[in-house]
């Protein structure tokens, strides 16, 4: 039979040296090999700085496997010193950053409810609408008032659009005014009628 | 049912839009959807969950599974949604795959560097079905069985489950797919049971890994091919990002990894391609990547 | 009949866009991002793409680049995005798309784009 029993795992991967020192794993977070520079990403965990040194890794990192990695160590990590960085990537020209900074995030509800309110406020109506974004998965009591201020004051359409969507799901009587207005405010918008209808009815019946 | 369940779930009602809002939902976080001829099927589940967890209604159980932080309750849902038996030969389909599809690529790709072990990484092990199933199936319908040296990991978090399928006896039920011929070429019968032959027995390694812990699943690598099935959808978001990073690093580049029927890597990481073969859709660590 | 694939992480937007190209008589999917996109165009390739740029684990351009890298086979693509300026249009050019649109989108604007693309294509 060609079906060999396996040698035992451990010895069919190079025997592990002692842990490298924290100064190597930051090393080697800039090795040329994306393989070292993912479990260098993870390795880290243990160090001091490890947050500061991912966040900037990060910003420069070509490689997805390697952000991904990163990403997972940040939301590990649970560190307040990762938002602001985190903060950063929503702004960058990377489309894939962007998306891949706003799921972290989402996954970090802790460290992002005390900045949801400047989020909510940011200039960039880009970055206003990853903030709505991220209310998707925080739980928060005063996620529904945030959503009802951004529906009844943001003046950027699709930033509305988006609380619209969100409210469908997790709003309650409380934001049926604020949806009856938006349909004034917008009413040549057939998007924002659809929107706005739509959650009028899921609020309404159920 | 007790008085007070029984008089419970009369009160408690879905909507339609109760209904809308929930299949998006759900859709959105396993990729599993429910047509409207599911209502049945669907609204029974959810109203037991309400009643389970002593929800008011099913505004506040949905408040609830939307935001509770363990992501527990969610998957019980989903266990509560999706069929989990496990038996030899199920979702055939990837087996047939892995033997037509899957390894002559691997082969051809492995035998310029003169190299030939191919690594199979099964997990969950569960009570074994799987790793014997794919032992049974390269050893009946893969000509390479001949030229090529194959290893067979199969991986539990829970030592139990992989006590028994090291002992390898299973019922009826579990082996009622099986092709007459092999039933009695690798297994006998004790009693109600079927006891697999020493042999097939020794050709799968099983051993204890919890996924989500990078220190267990570290020394897991150079594998061509891992089957994964019906065990990410049951993960939180976190564990499945750090399930299919593990997953990443255990395999060679160009290697393949095989989710569940109705799974998908669209919830859970961008890390893999999606190659679509005659008998299944699977997922490809790419070529080039280190 | 031509079908089309939705493909944006907004349920809402799906349903809307999905309303439209409905009556209009098109069969309609949806995916709720890049990547579940291609794997539907893998089963069943589709006629057309209206693909939104911001999306979890592949967005837009993500996707635009394998169906252009004909991973997949060819078909038209309506990019659709929230972002306004010059460059985001230019990117989208780059990456394949047909046709670039800004949220939200009129009905008649995304029916005239579908009947043109579709009408090109043989």
């Amino acid at each position: 039979m060609a079906l060999i029993k396996s040698k035992p795992v451990a010895s069919a991967v190079e025997a592990l040296e002692e842990k490298p020192s924290c100064a190597s794993l930051l090393v080697q977070l800039s090795d040329e090999n994306p393989e070292v520079r993912r479990w260098a990403a993870r390795d880290m965990l243990h160090c001091e700085d490890a947050c500061e040194a991912l966040i900037l890794r990060l910003k420069i990192e070509p490689e997805l496997s390697v952000r991904e990695v990163i990403l997972t160590a940040l939301i590990h990590l649970k560190s307040p010193h990762s938002i602001a960085g985190l903060v950063d990537c929503l702004r960058s020209e990377d489309a894939s950053l962007r998306n891949e900074a706003l799921e972290a995030m989402k996954q970090l509800p802790d460290l992002v409810a005390p900045i949801m309110v400047d989020l909510l406020n940011d200039q960039d109506p880009d970055v206003r609408i990853f903030s709505v974004n991220i209310l998707e998965s925080l739980r928060h009591p005063d996620v529904e008032t945030w959503l009802i201020d951004v529906v009844q004051k943001d003046p950027h359409i699709n930033v509305c659009a988006t609380a619209l969507d969100l409210l469908s799901e997790v709003g309650s009587e409380s934001a049926l005014d604020a949806i009856v207005s938006i349909k004034e405010r917008f009413a040549g918008e057939p998007y924002i009628q659809f929107a706005a209808d739509l959650a009028f009815k899921r609020i309404r019946e159920s | 049912m007790s008085r007070t369940a029984l008089r419970k779930s009369d009160e408690i009602t879905i909507s339609e839009e109760d209904f809308n809002k929930f299949r998006e939902f759900f859709y959105r976080k396993t990729g599993i959807s429910f047509e409207p001829s599911k209502r049945y099927f669907v609204d029974k589940r959810l109203i037991d969950r309400v009643i389970a967890t002593d929800s008011e209604n099913f505004r506040s159980y949905f408040i609830m599974l939307r935001f509770q932080a363990s992501g527990e309750e969610l998957q019980f849902l989903t266990n509560a949604m999706t069929v989990n038996e496990t038996y030899f030969m199920r979702e055939e389909d990837q087996f047939t795959c892995l033997v037509d599809s899957i390894l002559p690529e691997v082969m051809k790709r492995k035998v310029a560097t003169g190299n030939r072990l191919i690594r199979i990484w099964s997990i969950p092990s569960s009570s074994g079905e799987e790793p014997y199933s794919i032992a049974m199936c390269l050893l009946e319908r893969w000509a390479g069985i001949y030229d090529w040296d194959i290893e067979i990991i199969s991986s539990d978090i829970d030592t139990g489950i992989l006590h028994k399928a090291k002992i390898g006896r299973y019922s009826e039920r579990s082996i009622q797919k099986l092709p007459k011929a092999w039933l009695n070429k690798y297994f006998r019968r004790i009693g109600e049971e079927y006891q697999i032959d020493d042999d097939l027995r020794g050709a799968v390694e099983f051993t204890r890994v919890n996924l989500a812990e990078p220190a267990d699943t570290r020394p897991y690598r150079n594998f061509d091919v891992i089957f994964c099935r019906n065990l990410l959808i049951y993960f939180d978001d976190v564990s499945r990002k750090t399930a299919a990073e593990c997953f990443y690093d255990a395999l060679n580049p160009g290697g393949f990894i095989c989710l569940g029927h109705s799974e998908s890597m669209s919830r859970i990481s961008a890390l893999f391609k999606p190659r679509k073969f005659p008998e299944a859709v699977v997922y490809q660590r790419p070529l080039e990547a280190r | 009949m031509k079908r089309i694939l939705i493909v944006d992480d907004a349920a809402t937007v799906r349903m809307y866009h999905r309303n439209i190209l409905e009556s209009a008589g098109f069969v309609v999917e949806e995916a709720v991002n890049g990547l579940e996109a291609i794997e539907k165009a893998l089963q069943t390739p589709f006629d057309l793409y209206l693909v939104d740029i911001n999306m979890p684990k592949l967005d837009g351009f993500g996707f635009l680049r394998e169906l252009r890298s004909e991973a997949i086979p060819q078909a038209p693509a309506i990019m659709v995005s929230t972002e306004s300026e010059a460059n985001d249009q230019l990117s989208a050019y780059k990456a394949g798309a047909n046709v670039y649109l800004i949220k939200p989108v009129k009905p008649v604007q995304l029916l005239t784009h579908a009947h043109l693309l579709l009408g090109e294509a043989r």
